[in-house]
């Protein structure tokens, strides 16, 4: 049941900021995730501050300098469906379309895939969890097979979005508004590891808003994929996942990253399987020597251990893929 | 009205069955023109187009809506409880609880078959067995008003040690559910010698398999809307069966049947879960008592994932033994299982399979059903035989594996006729097994298919191809009585049929509305179905078990013949000729052999003056010392990414043997669904409850719970009806 709470839909950025920086303000844009969010009581909202009357955030454009600017309020069909996108950052239009449900991708928005909160069904669940504020973490010890295998200290989420990987593998900047001004962030280090923070998943300070995702151009010979498992094939998020974004000249990777979703609290960059694949040629060796080094420091908990030969598969999978083109 | 539109009532040119002889029982129809057909629903318009009321769909001037505090722990005492909170909320106007008045109410947990346990609860019982166990109820003028009155009850819990999983259960340390032993009940069955049998084969096997708790989940939530006018009670509920309802009502609140009125036109889907009132059922017809106003109480979703049931999950160990030429000898089976906190049939029919499907001269089996701080099961489409089928057709392919014989011949070759599980091992009236498995396996296109994905196997890639195939007895599906039926011919020929049953959803009034068409030559569309209504239908066993078609069906033939039966007897007064003569034809009653002396049905005279005839059906017994079972054996293709372990089904085909085939459409309906909750159980779905540290469900919603969606469930699915001819079963041989 919701709770009560008083709605505003301010018409410029300024306004909303003003607004969010109010006690127990809460962002609206797709709602997605926020009133599930709002009818489970994992968090409570005293205002919900609507930020769809601010059309300046609802586009697709490229710049002068070839990179392409998104807007937040983008939908995630419209990613998922912009030939520019498709043809230039194919892994960011095949992560769009693996997204939740049509229904679901016509009403959430790129900017709200970034920010949503965890899957996880203690954090969602009647349980007073150590990121709501509690003192333990239920994952570790409980029912953890859908739980990291990396990067967990203290929480063991994993981050559900699945434009969050090709985003980091892209060196995508994200555009951020609030109370202070305009700041920029990498995408690659938007969210926060609760290592450092358990209480949040986003370096979003109280009432910053992001307003845009920027794209840089892509290099030549750039090639991208997403690829996603999952339990069901649709409505489901990552059991595991990767985007890859590998510049190749000939058959050799010269630049790229490797970004693993399902894996760990925050997208998570494998600088393991990127040592491998820069700077060789992507025969079968290369492959299974990436793929074995990917998972060679995950620390799976009690439920999650087929998560090591599925993220190994899988990348074997993709790499040869990528490789064939 | 016209005529000729009068005339339109009728499927002209159509051969109407015989009417048989004043107290004869007709035979089932040697051939059909109606029944048989694919024909849309009769109500498929009112189903699309949003006009069907469901019971959620109800509301009345006045109405309040009722909402339960449910307990947050698996196992808890409740200390104390305050409900002065709730009172104070806006737009609360009653609140019950074991303390208010009215509120006091016993709640047994009675199972009597297949063995009888019995554990009297409470409406709201202090002592809180499983999760969402219901503490005390709240009705207001709006959902959330009531939501903030049961939030504003305060409740002092004393949290108990819990057990969670069957498997802990039955361990001596284990937390109690009941003061005494976790073990509800231990059942064994024995036949021949299994030492003898295992001596007897060339190959032995043994493993052990787990099938996890499933949920029903249907799309209409549990719950109902009570309205009391004086003493008299109605009930809107969303049901299986309304006399069930009404008859543990009346009880619960000492009621006389005649007062309790229940009502379930529709249902938006049960699969068991429906077949009983709910503690909700009581608890809105007690909180209408108390406010004196309609109360409407539908369970949220999250509630409905603890409190109306589940397939109990099953641990199962199965021992085989097989001669190399195919020949089962021996079955061993031990299971346990848990129907929750209650006596709930954890473990009913769980080993049926092992005992009845094959041929098999020394089976023996070992069924024990666990309490656990879990919400109690419900029947679950074929309770037990999922879970069984799960373990023993996979001994059964791999003693085929062991033997190196195909799968397919294996199984054809311990196809019994009789049922040997049964006392006296009493013959089938059709065992329609073999046809089957022979005509599954041919549309399949098994041997190819078979070759083909071998062959596939050894050629480069990562994405592997298989084939596999299981087969099934349903332990019931007969039907049988009791039954009665109406059926009331009005004077322009239309025709009205009362019906107690519910359709849930399987097309049950399309299917009587289809065998009335057949006996009277009417249209079906010009049959209209009262039904699911205790104040104004006949009393009809709850519609489940796939025993309501051969339970209803024969009961409508039955009161439809009888209405035959009547207007021959009317029509011989106008002819002046001897009923015995007279034949009935459709449209029009002639003498038989002068068909130029006839007389329209809307011509009758004591018709056109009485205004209706009314044709009572009753169900006959079904054949003595015979088995009515459906039989069935499928077949499915499946892609496996030998890399991460990812499984897509490719195709699936059903070969079924359920009687005759009332309608195509629904028939293959029936078919699809049943495989795609097939696919749920074996590869998506199953409850996870917190069994370290809280015992708490984890996944209670449609998003960590993963039904199958369209994508997970193959689009390349085939229904084959296998239909062999059942002249003993009953009269429509359904």
């Amino acid at each position: 049941m919701m709770p009560n709470f008083s709605y505003i839909r301010p018409e410029s950025l300024q306004e909303a900021i003003t607004h969010l920086g109010s006690a127990d303000a809460r962002l609206h844009a797709g709602g997605t995730d926020l009133l599930p969010c709002l009818r489970d009581q994992v968090f409570d909202a005293k205002k919900v501050v609507s930020i769809n009357g601010i059309n300046d955030l609802r586009s697709i454009q490229e710049t002068e300098d070839g990179s392409l600017r998104i807007g937040a309020l983008t939908t995630i069909t419209e990613v998922a469906e912009n030939p520019l996108i498709r043809e230039r950052y194919a892994a960011l239009a095949q992560a769009a379309a693996e997204v939740a449900s049509p229904q679901l991708r016509h009403q959430g928005t790129i900017g709200g895939n970034l920010c949503q909160k965890p899957r996880c069904w203690y954090y969602r669940g009647e349980f007073h969890c150590l990121r709501k504020g509690g003192k333990i973490c239920y994952a570790k010890g409980g029912e953890n097979q859908f739980h990291c295998i990396f990067g967990g200290k203290g929480c063991y989420i994993v981050h559900p979005s699945d434009t969050a990987p090709p985003l980091a593998a892209f060196a995508a900047k994200i555009n951020i508004v609030g109370p202070k001004g305009k700041r920029t962030v990498e995408a690659a280090v938007f969210h926060v590891e609760p290592s450092k923070d358990v209480t949040r998943e986003t370096v979003l300070e109280p009432a910053e808003i992001v307003t845009e995702i920027l794209l840089p151009r892509p290099l030549q010979g750039l090639r991208s994929s997403y690829r996603k498992v999952r339990a069901r094939q649709a409505w489901d998020f990552a059991l595991a996942g990767v985007a890859l974004v590998l510049q190749f000249q000939g058959n050799k990777v010269t630049k790229g990253r490797v970004v693993l979703c399902g894996a760990a609290p925050v997208p998570w960059r494998s600088y393991e399987v990127e040592k491998v694949v820069i700077g060789s040629a992507l025969d079968d060796a290369t492959i299974s020597r990436a793929a074995a080094a990917a998972v060679k420091n995950a620390k799976p908990l009690e439920k999650n251990d087929y998560k090591i030969p599925l993220f190994q598969g899988m990348l074997e999978e993709e790499l040869q893929k990528i490789k064939n083109g | 009205m016209k005529e000729e539109e009068r005339d339109n009532y009728y499927v002209q040119g159509l051969a109407v069955p015989e009417t048989p002889e004043p107290g004869a029982e007709p035979k089932p129809w040697s051939k059909t023109a109606i029944v048989g057909q694919a024909r849309p629903r009769v109500d498929a318009y009112e189903r699309v187009s949003g006009t069907a009321i469901y019971p959620s769909d109800y509301t009345f001037a006045n109405m309040l809506y009722g909402a339960i505090l449910r307990c947050p722990h698996p196992h808890a005492r409740v200390k104390k409880i305050d409900i002065s909170g709730a009172r104070q909320i806006d737009g609360v106007h009653g609140v019950l609880a074991d303390t208010t008045t009215g509120g006091d109410i016993r709640w047994p947990y009675v199972m009597q078959w297949p063995y009888e346990a019995e554990k009297i609860s409470k409406l709201f019982d202090s002592h809180c067995r499983f999760e969402g166990d219901a503490v005390a109820a709240v009705a207001a003028a709006t959902p959330c008003q009531a939501m903030d009155g049961v939030r504003a009850i305060k409740v002092d819990y004393e949290v108990l040690p819990f057990v969670a999983d069957e498997r802990q259960a039955l361990k001596p340390d284990a937390a109690k559910v009941h003061d005494d032993s976790n073990q509800v009940n231990k059942q064994t069955y024995s036949r021949g010698n299994v030492e003898q049998g295992f001596g007897e084969a060339d190959v032995v096997l043994e493993k052990t398999f787990r099938t996890a708790c499933e949920l029903h989940t249907p799309l209409e939530l549990h719950g109902c809307v009570a309205n009391w006018d004086g003493d008299r009670l109605t009930i809107w509920e969303s049901t299986q069966g309304v006399y069930a309802i009404q008859s543990k009502v009346a009880e619960l609140l000492g009621l006389p049947l005649s007062k309790v009125r229940v009502i379930g036109h529709y249902l938006g889907g049960a699969f068991g879960s429906k077949l009983q009132p709910g503690k909700y059922t009581v608890i809105a017809a007690l909180l209408a008592r108390q406010t004196g106003r309609p109360v409407k109480l539908f369970l949220a979703r999250e509630e409905t994932f603890l409190v109306v049931g589940n397939r109990p999950p099953a641990n199962m160990t199965i021992k085989a033994g097989i001669k190399k030429d195919g020949t089962l000898t021996a079955l061993e089976f031990t299971g346990i299982a848990t129907g929750g906190a209650y006596p709930a049939g954890g473990m009913t029919l769980l080993d049926w399979l092992v005992r009845d499907l094959y041929t098999c001269p020394h089976v023996k089996t070992e069924t024990t059903d666990a309490y656990i701080n879990g919400g109690p099961a419900r029947p679950f489409r074929a309770p037990g035989h999922p879970q069984c089928s799960w373990a023993l057709e996979q001994i059964i392919d791999d003693l085929a594996v062991a033997i190196g014989m195909d799968p397919v011949e294996l199984r054809f070759k311990n196809i019994p006729t009789v049922s040997q599980g049964r006392e006296g091992t009493p013959p089938y009236t059709t065992t329609g097994l073999e046809e089957c498995i022979t005509k599954g396996a041919e549309a399949f296109g098994w041997q190819q298919a078979r070759q083909r994905t071998a062959a596939g196997r050894k050629e480069k890639g990562h994405l592997k191809r298989g084939v596999g195939m299981g087969s099934c007895v349903w332990f019931a599906g007969g039907g049988g009585p009791p039954s009665t039926m109406i059926v009331k011919l009005f004077s322009d020929g239309s025709v009205n049929l009362n019906m107690g049953a519910s359709d849930i959803g399987t097309g049950t009034k399309t299917i009587m509305a289809m065998v009335v068409a057949e006996e009277l030559g009417i249209k079906p569309e010009m049959i209209q179905i009262e039904h699911g209504d205790t104040g104004t239908t006949q009393y009809a066993t709850s519609s489940g078990g796939s025993k309501t078609v051969p339970t209803e069906a024969p009961t409508v033939r039955s009161a439809t013949i009888e209405v035959k039966r009547q207007l021959l007897s009317m029509a011989a007064v106008d002819l002046a000729a001897d009923p015995a003569d007279l034949r009935y034809n459709g449209q029009y009653i002639e003498v038989a052999g002068a068909g130029s002396r006839k007389i329209k049905i809307t011509d009758i005279t004591k018709l056109k003056k009485r205004g209706v005839v009314v044709g009572v059906g009753y169900r006959g017994p079904n054949p003595e010392n015979k088995v009515i079972n459906p039989f069935g054996a499928q077949f499915c293709e499946v892609e496996v990414n030998i890399k991460t372990g990812e499984v897509r089904i490719v195709r699936f085909l059903g070969a079924h043997e359920s009687g005759r085939v009332m309608n195509r459409l629904t028939f293959d309906n029936q078919v699809f669904g049943g495989i795609t909750m097939g696919i749920g159980l074996g590869m998506t779905e199953f409850r996870v409850l917190d069994t370290n540290r809280t015992g708490k469900m984890v996944n209670r919603n449609w998003h960590d719970y993963k039904l199958p969606t369209a994508l997970d469930v193959p689009a390349d699915m085939i229904s084959i009806a296998i239909e062999m001819p059942d002249s003993e079963a009953n009269n429509t041989g359904a």
